[in-house]
């Protein structure tokens, strides 16, 4: 019976179906992780269920990715997030250290190297004052 | 006898006749001869003139001018005891003497004494007497003693002066002081010192002329040269801009390009991964697999490249120590050389300073452009660093020039205006962008690379990076 949930939100079904299946894959059954296509869809899994971690793309726009995570970080503040993105650049890192994003990769990332951060994000303390100025993960390629 | 008587008196007549016509003769003799005297003498002062306006017409200076002229002022007036030629300095404020058989005074106002005089006259003068001794009476104590020590005799009984004029312009003055009674100056030695004056005046004037125009040719050289400089300096900017926004819109297409890439790279590359998981491990499609991920790998490198083309590698401006750089580059690519017969020889200037920069990525253009050289020497060769400090013009900064040689096979002359463009390789599996990428790192530190090559002889990179105070 899974006792751990992860959100993952990507409008690339692609992407999301191989992280999905790669997760669960690598972490094992004590993890149920789901999929939402979009940042609305995400969002409520997110208000009405018990995550443990919202992975989340915010895509070429990133706009309604920033309003998620926004209102994560207000209704559910204990949750960590981890930035996933084929959309890495200086400007889109800094908004989401800036929402208070504490882990952040960029695609193509290979399992290996995902999983680290992954667990980490799984492992960190729900205490929201530790929230904000949490290691930044920061992996580049 | 009343006829003899006669005969007489007319004897006495014709005898006093003969009287008065000799004494005539005599008198007309006398005129004769020193109207002849003064033809000679006429005559030997337009001789005189004439050499001097020879001498003056092939004189290329304008000292040997005034010298030229006081010498032979001196001897086509006899019984001058000193000869001045005084010339207005530049600002107009004063005589400057510029030739005398004696040393002189230098007059401080333009109407200060005999030169003064010489200078407001329209027309030569002659003073004698007390003229002289008014025009005397203006010099100050100072002046009369200088005066009194360059003449041979004091006080000059007479004085010729004539101003020097072109075009009625007067730039100067001649001045001789007479000092012998028996040649006192006579005003029939006013036209010559007039035609001396306007002799040497006119000497002078196309000896300033042919001075001044040589001047403003060599200005106009000088001008012609810095024209010639700045345009091509614009063009190099406008060239370099043109590239430069080559690069930015080929780099902004890159970057979104590997941004659309990444998703489905991702996948493909994990799937494999997931893939491979299931497999037992003696399956035979292990070895496609890691074809595959090898594959999707070097994607996933040329992805990365083309997206740091738009953005380069986060690196912090710092000082940096140039040849510190090139050391360390040779180092890293060290057993790469030993493996291609590489002789390796780095000429690095002790005068080079810290300058603001990325290193990283200056090391990566250093990389780029060794790994190339020794992609240039199959066979082996010499790869030589050199660094030196210069300054192109006075107002420029110092600036770094880096040159990297190498002994290799050279570049072709039709693939040398293309070098520095994206995605222009001549290599099989080059991606075109590595001395696109230095280039344009080179630009954003505001240098500039260059490239000399000579078939089969070999090739030099030359980096040019402006210093900065550290």
């Amino acid at each position: 019976m899974p006792h751990r949930q992860i959100q993952i939100c990507d409008d690339d079904s692609s992407a999301a179906l191989i992280t999905q299946r790669g997760l669960q894959s690598l972490l094992g059954d004590r993890y149920c992780i789901t999929i939402a296509s979009t940042p609305n869809a995400a969002w409520l899994v997110c208000a009405h269920g018990n995550i443990d971690l919202l992975i989340v793309d915010p895509g070429s726009g990133g706009g309604s990715a920033g309003a998620l995570v926004r209102a994560m970080h207000a209704f559910r503040p204990m949750t960590p997030i981890l930035v996933l993105t084929a959309y890495d650049t200086p400007g889109l890192r800094a908004k989401m250290r800036d929402l208070g994003v504490s882990y952040y990769a960029a695609k193509p990332i290979d399992f290996k190297d995902l999983l680290p951060i992954v667990t980490s994000a799984l492992r960190m303390t729900p205490i929201p004052d530790a929230f904000f100025p949490k290691l930044y993960a920061c992996h580049h390629r | 006898m009343g006829e003899l008587e006669h005969l007489q008196q007319r004897i006495a007549v014709l005898e006093h006749r003969l009287s008065e016509a000799s004494a005539h003769a005599e008198i007309v003799e006398r005129e004769a001869a020193l109207q002849m005297s003064r033809a000679v003498d006429l005559s030997a002062r337009l001789s005189a003139i004439l050499s001097i306006s020879a001498a003056l017409l092939i004189s290329r200076d304008v000292d040997a001018v005034v010298q030229l002229v006081v010498r032979e002022a001196v001897s086509l007036f006899p019984g001058t005891s000193a000869a001045h030629l005084f010339m207005a300095d530049s600002e107009q404020s004063g005589l400057v003497l510029r030739a005398a058989n004696n040393p002189a005074v230098i007059f401080n106002r333009p109407s200060e004494g005999l030169a003064g005089k010489a200078l407001l006259s329209p027309r030569a003068m002659l003073l004698v007497g007390p003229q002289l001794e008014s025009a005397l009476s203006d010099l100050r104590e100072d002046q009369i003693c200088a005066l009194r020590d360059n003449l041979k005799t004091w006080p000059p009984l007479s004085a010729l002066l004539a101003p020097l004029r072109v075009e009625g312009q007067r730039f100067g003055a001649l001045v001789l002081y007479g000092g012998v009674h028996a040649h006192l100056y006579h005003p029939r030695d006013l036209p010559f010192i007039q035609a001396l004056a306007d002799l040497a005046a006119v000497a002078i004037d196309e000896l300033s002329q042919r001075n001044r125009a040589a001047a403003l040719q060599r200005d106009l050289t000088l001008t012609q040269s810095l024209h010639a400089e700045a345009q091509a300096r614009l063009s190099a900017a406008q060239a370099q801009i043109l590239q430069s926004a080559k690069l930015a819109a080929v780099g902004e297409l890159s970057a979104s390009v590997a941004h659309e890439i990444n998703n489905p790279l991702y996948a493909a590359r994990n799937s494999l991964y997931l893939v491979e998981q299931d497999l037992d491990p003696d399956a035979p499609q292990r070895a496609f697999l890691a074809i595959a991920q090898q594959e999707l790998g070097r994607i996933a490198r040329i992805i990365t490249r083309m997206r740091d083309f738009y953005r380069p590698a986060r690196a912090e401006l710092a000082a940096t120590n140039i040849n510190a750089l090139l050391r360390e580059t040779l180092e890293l690519v060290q057993t790469h050389l030993r493996h291609g017969h590489i002789n390796a020889a780095a000429d690095l200037s002790s005068e080079i300073p810290l300058i603001i920069a990325h290193a990283d990525q200056l090391r990566q253009v250093f990389l780029n452009i060794i790994l190339n050289a020794c992609d240039a020497m199959p066979d082996g060769g010499d790869l030589r660093v050199k660094t030196r400090l210069f300054q192109a013009r006075s107002e420029a900064p110092m600036t770094i020039e880096i040159d990297i040689c190498d002994t290799g096979v050279g570049i072709p002359p039709e693939h040398r205006p293309h070098l520095f463009e994206p995605f222009y390789t001549t290599k099989a599996h080059g991606t075109g962008l590595g001395l696109a990428i230095s280039a344009h790192i080179v630009t954003q530190h505001g240098g500039r690379i260059m490239v000399e090559s000579e078939l089969r002889q070999g090739s030099t990179f030359s980096i040019l990076l402006p210093t900065s105070d550290v």
